[in-house]
């Protein structure tokens, strides 16, 4: 009986093994580095992007010059007020172009200023090259509001043919979502 | 006496790692790269304008290039006959039939596949050029680039024209 006593007295460890819950975590971890390794442009939330049934994956953002066309800003108020409000917030009245310069600041653009963004495409891409990256492989990323119009656009891809970058890209959603 | 003293060893010491920091940081890393990713990661159109013609322009092509133009309305009009996509209605919710219905335009997509047949019959780069009306959707545009991508055709002239 004495036994008996002594053997229900003896403490019981409970200990709970974390190793298990690690080992999702990394694999939680590496999913998301390797998913957020893509995400390399910067977006602007002013821009309700345009939808598109047939796109390809964009795999890598190296030698991307993003560019910022914007719609008017009563159909983007119409369509998106926070939108709107983030866009009064950042540029001035008149803005058609929105880039960022290498502190992530952003740079607004009106329609009389197409050479200033020739300028900056220039700039960015005679960086990019003295970065060793190929000259076939810069490009404009043209980031367009699905309502914006065309002649907007046209002028992005003009100032980068006259600053010497011919591919462009045209930033989409996929339709079927 | 002190001689015959016993030392007695140390007490057994649990040899432990603390592995708590480091989940730690494995945690402020996870909810990082968890709020830093979108799942919905824009895709891409890639296209090229084409180099300008050099030497002598009255050089006929083999083929005859394709014109597409999009009015201010988003109408599409292939080689100024067919009507390839209707006029472009912003109210259209994304995701629904209707909506899908206006970014498809399949005869588009059909007359691109076959000038594209007959370019790779002579060995030669298909030509199309896009025509858009100054004030076209640009929503219309890259619906347009979307059937010249589905056609694989990536090099295409733009043109501005005109509000009519």
């Amino acid at each position: 009986m004495a036994k008996k006593s002594a053997r229900s007295e003896e403490e019981v460890k409970a200990e709970s093994d974390p190793s298990p819950m690690i080992d999702c975590c990394f694999l939680l971890l590496m999913f998301f580095i390797v998913n957020a390794a893509q995400i390399t442009v910067s977006k602007d939330p002013s821009v309700n992007m345009p939808n598109a049934v047939s796109a390809s994956e964009m795999k890598d953002a190296n030698g991307c010059i993003v560019v910022n066309v914007f719609a008017d800003p009563d159909v983007m108020g119409s369509k998106n007020p926070a939108a709107l409000e983030k866009f009064n917030k950042t540029y001035a009245p008149g803005t058609i172009w929105g880039v960022a310069d290498s502190n992530q600041d952003s740079i607004g653009y009106n329609s009389g200023q197409l050479q200033e963004l020739t300028d900056y495409i220039k700039q960015q891409r005679e960086s990019m090259e003295s970065k060793g990256i190929k000259p076939e492989m810069i490009r404009l990323y043209l980031r367009g509001d699905a309502d914006a119009p065309w002649d907007r656009s046209s002028g992005a891809i003009r100032a980068a043919a006259a600053a010497g970058v011919s591919n462009i890209v045209f930033g989409t959603l996929p339709a079927e979502n | 006496m002190a001689r015959h003293k016993k030392i007695e060893p140390p007490a057994e010491e649990e040899i432990t790692s603390n592995i708590s920091s480091m989940i730690d940081c494995c945690f402020l890393l996870l909810i990082y790269f968890l709020a830093a990713t979108s799942l919905v990661s824009e895709k891409k159109l890639d296209i090229s304008i084409p180099p300008p013609a050099q030497g002598s322009s009255s050089k006929k092509p083999k083929v005859d290039p394709g014109n597409i133009y999009v009015t201010k309305a988003g109408v599409v009009t292939w080689n100024e006959g067919l009507t390839v996509g209707e006029a472009y209605n912003p109210e259209l919710k994304p995701g629904t039939p209707e909506y899908l219905q206006q970014r498809r335009m399949e005869s588009l997509v059909e007359s691109l596949k076959m000038l594209k047949e007959q370019a790779d019959a002579v060995d030669t780069t298909p030509v199309v050029m896009l025509h858009g009306a100054a004030g076209a959707p640009h929503q219309r545009i890259v619906d347009v680039m979307a059937a010249l991508s589905e056609a694989d055709i990536h090099s295409v002239g733009l043109s501005t024209t005109a509000d009519e």
